[in-house]
């Protein structure tokens, strides 16, 4: 009985575990897969991970600051996605792969 | 309170399930197209939180800009032969995805233990309601946070500029233009 209270009164947790699963998803993503704009997706997974929780902040202490953390988070997330796909279009021209190991052979 | 748990345990359900699709498709078009799904499954889970703003801004702008430009580039690339899915090494792939477990398992556990510390007594009525959310984040951000703002802008343009000028570059990051 008080397990399935616990599981069905749905409290900040609940939203903060799931956004703690995303975020190691996202985690996951970022070190297993070698291309560089499955990466990106990756981090951009993370970053909206921690969206979620700031949400969840926001409503639990009645403030609207959280959401503005999350439409700044937002803002640079979609500049590091142009930067990202800049670089990953630089890797592309030269090496006509998309792999993360060309990335130290960039300079120069 | 059950509809609100109907409504968590599925929209979690899809989340979990379109984020491992998303870092498991082998085509990185497939990851793309499930990513989108992830985030305007976030962006519902934002509307049933109260955030309705927000909500908005992250299927226009998550789902629909920046996916959009994620596709894009890849229809730029010809992929067909993906030689490599995931980083080679049985025991490093291992430790990468224990790794990752267990930072999960270690905020589970921060969580469960210090959730009851929120002072959620604070909690306004009003702002949960969804009443004037909007209009009370706009006046927020062009007061309190209008510096940072603005700040923002900046970033944004310098930004632009500098997508433009490294993709326009011959050779690498640091080659001379000519």
């Amino acid at each position: 009985m008080l397990v399935a209270d616990r599981l069905l009164h749905i409290t900040a947790e609940h939203y903060l575990a799931l956004s703690a699963i995303l975020f190691s998803f996202g985690m996951v993503a970022v070190m297993m897969r070698r291309n560089v704009i499955v990466m990106l997706m990756g981090i951009e997974l993370m970053l909206n991970a921690v969206n979620l929780s700031f949400i969840v902040f926001a409503r639990e202490l009645g403030s609207l600051d959280g959401q503005i953390m999350v439409f700044f988070v937002m803002t640079i997330a979609a500049a590091e996605a142009g930067v990202g796909l800049a670089l990953a279009v630089a890797i592309y021209k030269k090496f006509k792969e998309l792999n993360i190991r060309y990335f130290e052979k960039l300079k120069g | 309170m059950i509809y609100e748990a109907i409504s968590f345990y599925s929209l979690a359900m899809f989340l979990v399930f379109f984020a491992y699709k998303t870092i498991s498709a082998e085509n990185p078009i497939h990851s793309a197209l499930y990513l989108v799904l992830t985030m305007l499954g976030l962006g519902a889970m934002f509307f049933t939180l109260g955030a309705e703003f927000i909500a908005g801004v992250q299927v226009i702008v998550y789902a629909g800009a920046v996916m959009v430009l994620f596709v894009m580039v890849l229809m730029l690339f010809d992929l067909k032969a993906e030689v490599q899915t995931f980083s080679k090494g049985l025991l490093s792939g291992f430790l990468k995805v224990f790794s990752a477990a267990a930072l999960a398992g270690l905020a589970l556990g921060v969580i469960s233990n210090s959730v009851q510390m929120v002072d959620s007594s604070a909690t306004q009525p009003a702002a949960e309601a969804g009443m004037d959310v909007t209009k009370n984040l706009s006046i927020l951000l062009y007061t309190k946070y209008l510096f940072s703002f603005e700040v923002l802008g900046v970033l944004l343009l310098v930004v632009a500029v500098g997508a433009v000028a490294l993709s326009r570059m011959k050779g690498g990051t640091h080659a001379r233009r000519g």
